[in-house]
């Protein structure tokens, strides 16, 4: 008696969480595609009229389920939930495989909105016999709406933040499932076939829970996806997460997603940050190496035999390590970190250069961009003071210094606060395809040093000819008209500088 | 009936599988997500022994020691004293200070990871006119050297590092600690003109042509008449002058309890409108720009305790002062050797605060309540990783726009190491709400559990999930940890009252006399006593 007085209920209830459930699947792929394509406005509003139009194709489509709408009506439930459930992951997964994303997004948009689009109508049909009409219309619209409403509050303040897109519609995938199994135990007597039934619904449950629970090692997959070769080394240090993929026989180093270095072009890069200096410093004996824990630029400075002895400091031991241990890229390096002249020192480099007591005939400093406030201090006129400690009147010193093409400001200001330092310097450039225009700084204590006297040279040198001139001439497209201001520890306006031009790109 | 009966069955096995299903998702989440076992520390000043001077019992004294100056009170007034007696050729003294450590609300503790302040954590570039502050600077390097103009160039690595500050208002963090993102029009309208009108009580001059608001307080015009402001509290005065947005009444509010303990309610309009018109900047190149360390002013006092070596009583708490013929007998209690010593100077400059000095000199008790002292607490904070929030990055002092507390001060960014994990943040709270009695029973009847929550249900505002990514906390209580210049305060007789010395006796120095809790005030208290202790003496 009870059950048969309860079932509209339960039926409405049902429409109230399949209203919400639906929605959430259309916000998530609303927040995905703007994730992943950018553009939010114009994805939101593609995904919400595809969605909406999709419902329609559904609510024609439902008028065809004649028979066994129970049934029927569990079978779309558990279909619901698994598609919109797993939409998220497949469309993460995807989007670094495919190259037709958005046919594959809209072509999911367009199914959960065509199965949820069939679930109102076929519910109706259900309970047409067993409520009068105008209650019907009214009842099954006021639950809709009203699961519509807490959905789209709850997306943005709760549900993003505390389980992610994909978390989201994972859970909510689960709850609509959770509907149907519901629904297959309670109605199990209206069911035509109740066991076979049943048995989807549970195994359909099970499957999206573990997909549920391991959501989150999915979510690493998908990132460790972004770099579209293929990943033949993957390790975390401490300090970042070393990422080496190879394409076509050449090899990538990503250190926290940025190109380090492309084998493909690297000695552009490389010659070009070392030999000029050591052709032109007046004693090579002893270098000096910050950053480059690659040992690539230790390759190049143990080209000139005049040098007895590298003293490289690199903050990451785990990078030294693989770059000392590892056949392939030892091949790379030639061994550079385990020549004998080679010291490696896994220290801060601000902190060891407050503290070390040598004097360097050249000093190689290769650190990462300035991308964020910590490295910003490696750039700081507090940084360029401390090297003086470390200096003699004839040492050359060669720095990285970012693009004077893609964020000139940045390039500047280090050549500016390298200035309010050594006022003797010189800013030069060269193209290495896979980075693109790349800038430099030379400098010495000594005022009456000329950047044009050549001291030595190597043949063993594939790109730099050894004529520095033709690297020091900055067409107007690598300048800024702004003033700059110098870097320092109070103001780090080079990591301002630097987010904003390469922000742009 | 039949139908019933298998319909229940059905039903029971569905609650079953339903009862199942949830105590195996239990499971499975339980399995996921690790517990997080924080470290717990509940530290503080020596608030017990100090307890022990409302009820003296301690034993008869069986040790007597001679000393022409006695210090009592080893905070910064006192080691300012110090250094002042040093500078002016007098070393023959003794300073006693009841903790492990002399530096008072300028301790520091150290970790693995960092060092971290326990109380105050900077000094502003201070006053042009602050000659003696600029001088003690110098020798401690802060200040590397000074141009033709006569203008000083601090050292970069002991300038606060930029990013300095950000607040977290309208679920971003914003850069800057003055509300901006996400503000309506009238709110910055009336910020804009608050701050204009800051911009005139800075220059504000009385007829003696002194500022009205300076630093130290005792350089400020005398002439000014300062008992309108000071007679009404801050809340009254904004309102008073129409400010009414939340805005501008929560930012306000924020830098009252920062400096003072208490909020807007409470705190003077003279105090109130001092924190931001007695700093003059008078150098271009230093606006705004503070002066500040990994251990906060724990670097100050290290610099100060190189005047006071092997001059320290450590642990020895000073407990009554009798004055007997031509000296002055001071009872110490030695906690290490469990004693009582008699300490027989020809002077002493006394730098307790003045709700110790009730205990120690008659007749101070009644004129003692009118000053009032802010609990606070200092919860260091080591974490693997701050959860991701949206906005400008890790800042020196990060902000929570109408968190409990203060925020919190990232105790790494001074340092030139690359940032990295673990990271340790000192957390900020006055309880300065009104009843600071109350305040301060509540500082000591919490658990460290009921500590930790309160400062955990602050930060998850700003930081979800913090709590699974912090390693320990150290919650350390301060249970009068600064004067609060409430209304009316400032131009009270108490406060002159108490700062008389004693005859050429005794010489009182601490920053509760200024009745504002900065380095400054504690530093020309201790400076300025011996002084007039020196003047006498001639």
């Amino acid at each position: 008696m009870g059950k048969r007085n309860n079932l509209p209920i339960f039926l409405l209830l049902a429409v109230f969480i399949i209203a919400t459930c639906g929605l959430i699947y259309e916000l998530v792929a609303g927040a995905l595609a703007s994730y992943l394509l950018g553009d939010s406005v114009k994805q939101f509003s593609f995904i919400i009229g595809t969605y909406l139009f999709s419902m329609g194709v559904g609510s024609f489509l439902a008028k065809y389920i004649t028979k066994n709408l129970f049934d029927r009506f569990i079978d779309i439930e558990l279909m619901i939930g698994l598609i919109g459930g797993c939409s998220s992951v497949v469309l993460f997964l995807m989007f670094q495989q495919i190259e037709h994303f958005q046919f594959v997004l809209y072509f999911f948009v367009f199914l959960t909105g065509c199965l949820c689009g069939m679930e109102i109508p076929l519910l109706m049909n259900i309970l047409k016999d067993r409520i009068q009409f105008r209650d019907l219309v009214s009842n099954v619209f006021a639950f809709d709406y009203i699961g519509a409403l807490i959905a789209s509050v709850l997306f943005p303040i709760l549900l993003i933040p505390k389980l992610g897109v994909m978390g989201t519609s994972l859970f909510f995938g689960i709850i609509n499932i959770l509907v149907g199994v519901f629904l297959s135990f309670y109605l199990s007597k209206k069911l035509k076939n109740p066991i076979w039934i049943k048995m989807k619904s549970v195994s359909c449950l099970v499957l999206l829970s573990i997909v549920f629970f391991y959501s989150d090692d999915l979510l690493k997959y998908s990132e460790s996806q972004l770099y579209g070769n293929n990943i033949i080394y993957k390790h975390s240090t401490p300090y970042q997460r070393i990422v080496l993929t190879e394409n076509r026989g050449d090899y990538q180093l990503f250190l926290n997603n940025n190109l380090q270095f492309n084998t493909k072009d690297e000695y552009r890069y490389h010659e070009v940050l070392v030999h000029p200096a050591m052709s032109m410093a007046k004693d090579i004996s002893n270098v000096l190496v910050f950053g480059g824990g690659d040992g690539l630029a230790v390759r190049e400075i143990l080209k000139y035999p005049e040098v007895k002895k590298v003293t490289l400091v690199d903050l990451d031991e785990g990078m030294t390590r693989l770059f000392k241990t590892n056949e392939l890229l030892v091949r790379y390096n030639q061994g550079s970190l385990n020549d004998p002249r080679v010291t490696v020192i896994n220290q801060d480099a601000f902190i060891w250069a407050k503290s070390a007591k040598d004097k360097y005939d050249v000093m190689i400093i290769d650190f990462p961009d300035p991308s964020n406030y910590s490295l910003g201090k490696l750039f700081t006129n507090s940084f360029y003071q401390t090297l003086a400690a470390l200096m003699t009147d004839n040492t050359m010193v060669s720095v990285q210094t970012t693009s004077p093409y893609f964020a000139p400001k940045s390039y500047w200001c280090i050549h500016e606060t390298i200035g309010s330092v050594f006022p003797n310097n010189i800013a030069y450039h060269t193209y290495v395809p896979s980075f693109g225009e790349w800038g430099f700084c030379l400098f010495s204590m000594n005022m009456q040093q000329r950047f044009t006297q050549l001291r030595r040279r190597v043949d063993k040198v594939r790109y730099y000819n050894y004529k520095f001139e033709e690297l020091t001439n900055f067409p107007a497209d690598m300048r800024t008209t702004e003033k700059v201001e110098i870097n320092r520890l109070d103001n780090q306006i080079l990591v301002r500088y630097f987010d904003e031009e390469w922000g742009k790109i | 009936m039949r139908n019933g009966v298998k319909s229940n069955q059905s039903r029971r096995g569905f609650l079953k599988a339903t009862v199942l299903l949830a105590l195996g998702a239990q499971f499975l989440q339980a399995c996921r997500t690790k517990v997080n076992h924080i470290f717990l520390q509940l530290t503080g000043t020596n608030h017990i022994l100090g307890h022990r001077l409302r009820f003296p019992d301690f034993p008869a004294s069986t040790e007597v020691i001679e000393v022409p100056i006695l210090i009592v009170g080893g905070g910064i007034a006192g080691l300012s004293a110090a250094y002042r007696l040093q500078q002016k050729g007098y070393s023959d003294f003794i300073l006693l200070d009841l903790e492990d450590e002399v530096g008072g609300n300028a301790r520091n503790g150290q970790n693995a990871h960092s060092a971290y302040p326990l109380g105050a954590h900077y000094l502003p570039i201070p006053n042009a006119s602050n000659r003696e502050l600029l001088q003690f600077l110098e020798e401690s390097g802060i200040i590397k050297e000074w141009t033709s103009t006569g203008k000083p160039i601090f050292d970069e690595e002991q300038l606060s590092f930029a990013p300095h500050e950000r607040l977290f208002i309208h679920n971003v963090w914003q850069e800057g600690i003055v509300p901006s993102y996400g503000i309506s029009d009238a709110e910055s309208a009336e910020l804009a003109r608050f701050f204009r009108q800051m911009q005139d009580f800075k220059k504000l001059k009385g007829a003696d042509g002194k500022y009205v608001f300076d630093i130290p307080m005792r350089n400020a015009s005398q002439t000014h008449d300062r008992t309108v402001l000071d007679g009404q509290d801050m809340l009254s005065w904004l309102k008073s002058q129409g400010y009414h947005t939340e805005a501008l009444l929560e930012y306000v509010n924020y830098c009252c309890r920062d400096d003072y303990g208490t909020g807007i309610k409470c705190t003077s309009a003279f105090a109130g409108i001092h924190y931001f018109a007695s700093r003059k900047h008078d150098w271009d190149d230093y606006q705004d720009l503070v002066l500040t360390w990994q251990e906060g002013n724990g670097r100050l006092a290290s610099h100060l305790k190189k005047y006071v070596k092997g001059k320290v009583l450590n642990k020895n708490m000073a407990f009554r002062i009798d004055f007997k013929a031509e000296k002055v007998e001071v009872s110490v209690y030695d906690v290490a050797k469990a004693i009582t010593k008699v300490i027989k100077a020809d002077r002493i400059i006394n730098c307790c605060p003045q709700f110790v000095n009730q205990y120690l000199l008659p007749n101070r008790t009644s004129i003692t309540r009118e000053f009032h002292y802010a609990p606070w607490i200092v919860a260091t904070i080591v974490l693997r990783r701050f959860p991701f929030a949206d906005g400008v990055p890790l800042s020196w002092e990060n902000i929570i726009y109408k968190g409990h507390g203060l925020g919190y001060v990232y105790d790494q960014h001074q340092s030139l190491k690359q940032f990295n994990s673990p990271f340790v943040i000192s957390y900020y709270h006055s309880l300065g709400d009104g009843d600071l009695k109350q305040n301060r029973k509540q500082l000591f009847a919490w658990t460290d559990q009921q500590w930790k929550s309160f400062i955990l249900t602050d930060l998850e505002k700003a930081h979800y999930g913090i709590e699974k990514e912090i390693i320990s906390m150290e919650i350390f209580r301060h249970g009068h940890g600064m004067i609060s210049p409430v209304k009316g305060f400032l131009t009270s007789q108490a406060r002159t009252e108490l700062a008389k010395s004693i005859g050429d006796k005794v010489y009182f120095a601490h920053s509760d006399l200024s009745g504002i809790s900065i380095f400054e005030e504690a530093f020309y208290q201790g400076l300025d006593a011996v002084d007039q202790l020196i003047a006498d003496l001639s």
